[in-house]
């Protein structure tokens, strides 16, 4: 008798995949593969698929699949969908993001043992810290107003990987600040998260004998958004594949990539797809969209991808609207007119079926403030939300969840929940220790269950109980409870989410009942029955002075607000935008005038 | 794979312990020196049947030297393991845990049992205790149960009951055997067999004297309890499910004439070590395991010496074959038809020299106690030997021999002569040799380096004396100083011995517990009172011509004039270990050799 190591749920579901030449070949991979994947193609569900068939047929404990992904949010949304395949916690899956896995997988076990200047024990500096370290180095370099940001430094050290190569002195003034950083972080035992990836690097690059160990661990090497990982990540990943044995499945869309302010690049992807060693999949069926929004949006792209819609008779809505009032009047057209028009046009569409997208923060307060005026009930996930989703309150709401109804169901498991809290913890020392935290937490969920009621006490208790005490042991979650805090003081009285209750709480991500407001960045891997996509000014989408690759980005991010949609677009605009000494009138975006001309152009032949 | 340390601190018998080790580990040593305690060790880290509270130790498991402080104390106990690079899955498990990443890697795994970390102050008792196994070099890297599942440590504990473990059917290394067989008959074949069971089964149970039988109990049942409760009973042979009859399978022996239960405890204990053997095979077969550790106590319990040697060959030998030696499309190396070739290794602990003789030289762990009560283990694994030198020792180890490992002092003699007499000397001399654990052993020649590597200071540091002769060749020069030299270079190297006189290096080997005398043997016995004996011996063992026995005569009378080559050529014509045999008895305080002697001397005082 063989001990089942691994669910075999999925094999229900992997009938799906015929129909889909793409998806299907894809599923069948034995090797190194790489699967362009359009929007709307359907590319989670293989992955996820494809994921739970790599670990039930063709790896065993304690050999493993791992899995990056671009974000926290992504890494929990994977793990959200693979639950249901029995894979929710399974111990040789990692699922998570590239700084995670630099730092538990590579870093931790081998960083030790090779000399790459790295302190025994990987603190991670909280954000202030790198702040002060950042300020302190800069300004002793270059004086007090001196010009450069600690953004410029990231990318800098994410882009210009080998210190020995005469391409580091590209912006010596970086070089000098990013070498006194990470002089500063070190001497005090810290590791900020660009750090993570760039050591990694640098050890799996220099050390011959990290690759096997790391081949054994893990000889399946998943990638999801791969455009969007940058160039760290495109060397650990070529330089395990290809010279430590590890197989590589790669999933991404380079024409979804606009990440690359933060140094990441759509063309490695590309690159990867070229090599005659991988095998290369498209998927060309888009599930999502109707035709019309997917011609409307390779003419947005200004290319011909060849995407076809899997329904073809369904109709499609692309208007465009010109509210001459500025944001205001934009937000009272959304209000008064489209999001009625939109909620009556299909039965049973609701708040939540419906997305805003906008460029910048700026234009989502704008909306905000009159969706509260006007009594919507609105998610907005962007730097002007009420709290950042960080793995702590993404604990909290599903927390709250599983008190409000979902431990009927089962959903989200207990289970996860009580790994997730141990994780939080570096400091546990035994299996015991670890248990006792995990009682602590199951009397307290036990304790809270309730079908509804308002979130701010259950925030308040789950706090007091569990997560403040948890925060004074790990200081290294300081930047997490920063967020903590901020939901606190969200749901509370005078708060932008007083009067949520427990279920709105449990339920922040897709809510039927909220309309969602967010950026174009935020919204990639989402999907909306109707999206408008507000403030499409030229001066904000693109900026006025790009050129060149930033505004082939430009361009993608308006190509991927489209491509959110099932049903309708709606293109939203004034013609002129509020800047630094008052209005100043481009006119619309030319993204948006493009593609008005090309549709017209279309339609007339 | 295989372990290469073992560390253990403030644990039992062990206060400071560290041996390196081959790639089998077979433990000698005496009673109540810790040989047990050493598995117990292992088992803390390896064996997945343990509880957690097996793992939770009591003050009786620290050391003893710690007398009324062992409050307070950490016990540590930590396995390095090499030689895995080849194997991914080796590395998988242990890749994590590197504290050298070679080539080849070495990972370290730890169990330590320690106050708790989170405790302020003194513990007050075993309650503030806790235990972490953990891998690499710090602490904050666990150990999961995973790694015990897939890499265990199986321990075949001394006083085991073989009899009840084979009758007991959830334990018994029989039953995967058997629950295989169910799923290899075919449906046909099923049913053939439960039909004849089934016709079996009526021809006996429904003769009417055993229905009569049936009947009558049936009949007390309804007269105790009425009809209502009483169950009705019928004599049958088996439950007629096939699952259950299989698990009825017995093992029979003497051609299925006795059960195993009538077997001797010899029988029983072989039977039960070669369904072990087949059980490794098979979990690894499986995939259920990727290594198993395979501990044996006292493998000689209740086994006959022959048998001891051949079983303990079989698993020591499947284990020594090397990974990469394990080539599905190479011909099978002799008795690899076992999967478990390079995938176990074999932990013997042991007082029998039958097993030590045919452990491989490598994998000699000894253990001895120490003046302050601890026990010290030494190893052969990294003693500096060449192959040459490691197969002359194996060779000579043989069953006689191997009782060397179990000496407190060893007198390494040239051949049978001096086995033979030495003891008679030693008893003249008021040394008794078998009482102080001193074993002679005879080099059978001259070629002492290998075995004064063994024992020596960089080898198993066993108390030793070399007995050698100067061997004065017909030029007049001599072997015996070269010989001395050399020995001189292996324990006390750097010196210039080359450069020193004949008197110089004679002076110095004495020092070291190297005696020589002045020619051969047997002259050297007989310029002393032995003389006698011998003359009447060779007179009495051989047909001698008148002409020699006059020389002997003469040489007797004076024995300045005797002609050693002369000697020794009639010595000869009864075998020299046979004439010392026949001379020993004469042997007295007196009469004993000086160097002899001095060597007995030395050796008594040094095991003392």
């Amino acid at each position: 008798m063989r001990l089942r190591s691994s669910s075999a749920a999925y094999l229900r579901h992997a009938g799906d995949l015929a129909d889909n030449p793409g998806q299907q070949a894809a599923y069948d991979s034995q090797g190194h593969c790489v699967v362009l994947a359009g929007p709307g193609s359907g590319k989670t569900k293989t992955l996820i698929l494809k994921l739970a068939r790599m670990l039930a047929e063709d790896v065993r404990v304690p050999q493993g699949v791992a899995c990056i992904t671009y974000s926290q949010e992504c890494a929990r949304e994977l793990k959200r969908r693979l639950e249901p395949l029995g894979l929710g916690e399974a111990q040789n899956l990692f699922v998570g993001t590239v700084h995670g896995f630099c730092l538990r997988h590579i870093l931790m076990p081998y960083a030790h043992l090779a000399d790459i200047g790295l302190p025994r024990r990987l603190a991670v500096a909280t954000n202030r810290q790198a702040d002060v370290a950042f300020k302190v180095v800069a300004e002793r370099l270059f004086g007090l107003n001196q010009p450069h940001k600690r953004d410029d430094m990231g990318r800098y050290r994410r882009v210009h990987l080998d210190r020995e190569a005469p391409d580091w002195e590209a912006d010596p003034d970086l070089a000098r600040i990013s070498e006194g950083y990470e002089a500063t972080l070190r001497r005090q035992g810290l590791i900020d998260y660009d750090d993570m990836v760039v050591c990694a690097h640098r050890l799996v690059s220099a050390h011959d004998w990290v690759l096997p160990a790391i081949a054994a661990r893990w000889p399946i090497l998943a990638v999801d958004e791969y455009q969007d990982l940058g160039v760290p990540l495109h060397r650990i990943v070529t330089r395990l594949a290809f010279e430590g044995g590890v197989r590589l499945f790669a999933v991404g869309d380079a024409d979804q990539s606009v990440y690359g302010f933060a140094g990441s690049d759509g063309d490695l992807l590309l690159e990867l797809a070229e090599r005659h060693d991988i095998q290369r999949v498209r998927l060309e069926l888009n599930y999502r969209c109707a035709g019309r929004i997917i011609e409307a949006s390779e003419y947005a792209l200004g290319e011909t991808r060849g995407y076809r819609p899997y329904d073809e008779e369904r109709l499609a809505v692309i208007r465009f609207v010109e509210r001459p009032g500025g944001l205001a009047d934009q937000a009272a057209y959304v209000i008064d007119t489209l999001i009625p028009e939109a909620l009556a046009a299909k039965d049973e569409r609701k708040l939540g079926d419906i997305a805003i997208l906008y460029r910048n923060a700026a234009v989502g307060n704008a909306f905000a403030d009159a969706l509260m005026a006007a009594g919507i009930d609105f998610v907005r996930v962007d730097t002007g939300a009420p709290y950042r989703k960080v793995e702590l309150t993404s604990w909290i709401e599903d927390c709250a969840g599983w008190c409000s109804g979902g431990w009927r169901r089962g959903r989200p498991q207990l289970d996860g929940l009580l790994t997730r809290w141990v994780r939080f913890r570096t400091s546990l020392s035994s299996e015991r220790e670890a248990n006792k935290a995990k009682n602590l937490v199951t009397a307290f969920l036990m304790r809270n269950r309730r079908d509804d009621g308002p979130a701010a006490p259950f925030v308040a208790a789950i706090r007091r109980d569990l997560v403040d005490p948890l925060a004074r042991e790990e200081p290294s979650l300081h930047d997490q409870m920063e967020q903590v805090h901020r939901m606190g003081a969200a749901v509370t009285a005078g708060g932008k989410l007083e009067g949520l209750d427990l279920v709105g709480l449990g339920g922040r991500d897709g809510s039927p009942s909220h309309i969602n407001l967010l950026t174009l960045h935020s919204s990639k891997g989402c999907e909306y029955d109707v999206v408008m996509m507000v403030g499409m000014d030229q001066g904000v989408i693109p900026w006025n002075n790009e050129s060149g690759a930033e505004l082939r980005e430009s361009r993608r991010l308006f190509y991927v607000g489209l491509t959110r949609a099932r049903d309708a677009v709606h293109l939203i605009y004034s013609g002129w935008i509020d800047g630094r000494y008052g209005p100043r009138t481009f006119g619309r975006s030319s993204f948006v005038e493009e593609l008005e001309t090309r549709l017209l152009a279309a339609g007339q032949e | 794979m295989r372990i290469c340390r073992i560390g253990i601190r403030n644990f039992a018998n062990f206060r400071n312990f560290e041996v390196t080790t081959g790639r089998n580990i077979v433990v000698v040593g005496e009673n109540k020196v810790g040989k047990s305690n050493l598995l117990f060790a292992l088992q803390l880290i390896f064996d997945p049947s343990l509880s957690e509270r097996d793992r939770r130790l009591g003050l009786e498991h620290f050391w003893d030297g710690l007398g009324d402080d062992k409050l307070g104390e950490t016990i540590e106990i930590s396995v390095d393991l090499t030689d895995f690079d080849a194997d991914p899955r080796l590395v998988a498990h242990l890749g994590g845990y590197l504290i050298d990443p070679g080539p080849p890697m070495i990972s370290r795994l730890t169990y330590r049992y320690q106050p708790m970390a989170s405790l302020e102050g003194q513990p007050g008792s075993l309650a503030d205790y806790e235990y972490l196994l953990f891998g690499g070099m710090y602490p904050d890297t666990p150990v999961g149960s995973t790694l015990r599942r897939m890499l265990p440590l199986d321990l075949l504990p001394a006083l085991r009951d073989a009899e009840k473990d084979l009758a007991n059917w959830r334990r018994s290394p029989l039953r995967p055997l058997i629950e295989d067989l169910a799923g290899i008959l075919s449906v046909a074949d099923r049913d053939a067999i439960l039909e004849a069971v089934d016709g079996a089964q009526a021809a006996l149970s429904e003769r009417p004297e055993v229905v009569a039988v049936a009947r009558t109990i049936g009949r007390r049942l309804e007269g105790m309890v009425g009809p209502a409760h009483a169950t009705s009973v019928a004599l049958g042979l088996a439950p007629s499910r096939l699952d259950a009859l299989l698990r009825a399978l017995r093992l029979l022996i003497d051609r299925g004439e006795r059960g195993i239960a009538e077997a001797s405890l010899g029988t029983t204990n072989l039977v039960f070590l070669a369904l072990k053997s087949l059980e490794l095979d098979r979990l690894i077969q499986d995939g259920e395991r990727d290594y198993t550790f395979l501990a044996v106590e006292e493998p000689e319990a209740h086994l006959h010496p022959h048998v001891q040697r051949l079983v303990y060959r079989h698993f020591l030998e499947t284990a020594e074959v090397d990974d990469e030696d394990v080539d599905e499309d190479e011909d099978p190396p002799e008795r690899a038809g076992d999967a478990t070739a390079g995938r176990h290794v074999t932990i013997l602990t042991t007082h029998s020299p039958h097993i030590a003789s045919i452990a491989p030289l490598r994998s000699i762990v000894l253990l001895r106690r120490q003046a302050d009560g601890s026990t010290e283990g030494v190893s052969t694994a990294e003693i500096p030997l060449n192959d040459a030198e490691v197969d002359d020792l194996q060779r000579y180890i043989d069953v006689t021999r191997g009782e060397l490992f179990f000496s407190r002092g060893v007198i390494l003699v040239e051949g049978d002569a001096e086995r033979f007499l030495v003891p008679a000397f030693a008893d003249a001399l008021d040394i008794h040799l078998d009482e102080l654990g001193i074993s002679v052993c005879s080099v059978s020649g001259t070629n002492f380096a290998p075995y004064v590597k063994l024992l020596g200071p960089s080898g198993l540091r066993i108390p030793f004396v070399v007995l050698t002769d100067r061997d004065e060749l017909p030029d007049g020069t001599a072997l015996g100083p070269g010989r001395v030299r050399g020995l001189l270079g292996i324990l006390r190297p750097g010196r210039d011995y080359e450069a020193m006189d004949e008197a110089e290096v004679f002076r110095r080997g004495a020092l070291r517990g190297i005696f020589v005398n002045s020619s051969t043997l047997e002259p050297a016995l007989f310029a002393t009172g032995m003389r006698r004996q011998m003359v009447r011996v060779l007179k009495a063992d051989l047909p001698l011509r008148r002409a020699n026995r006059e020389l002997l005569d003469g040489w007797e009378a004076r024995p300045s004039t005797l002609e050693p080559t002369g000697l020794i050529k009639l010595i000869e014509r009864i075998g020299k270990g046979r004439f010392a045999q026949r001379i020993a008895p004469a042997a007295t305080a007196d009469r004993c050799p000086a160097y002899i002697r001095e060597a007995l001397e030395r050796i008594r005082d040094e095991v003392a």
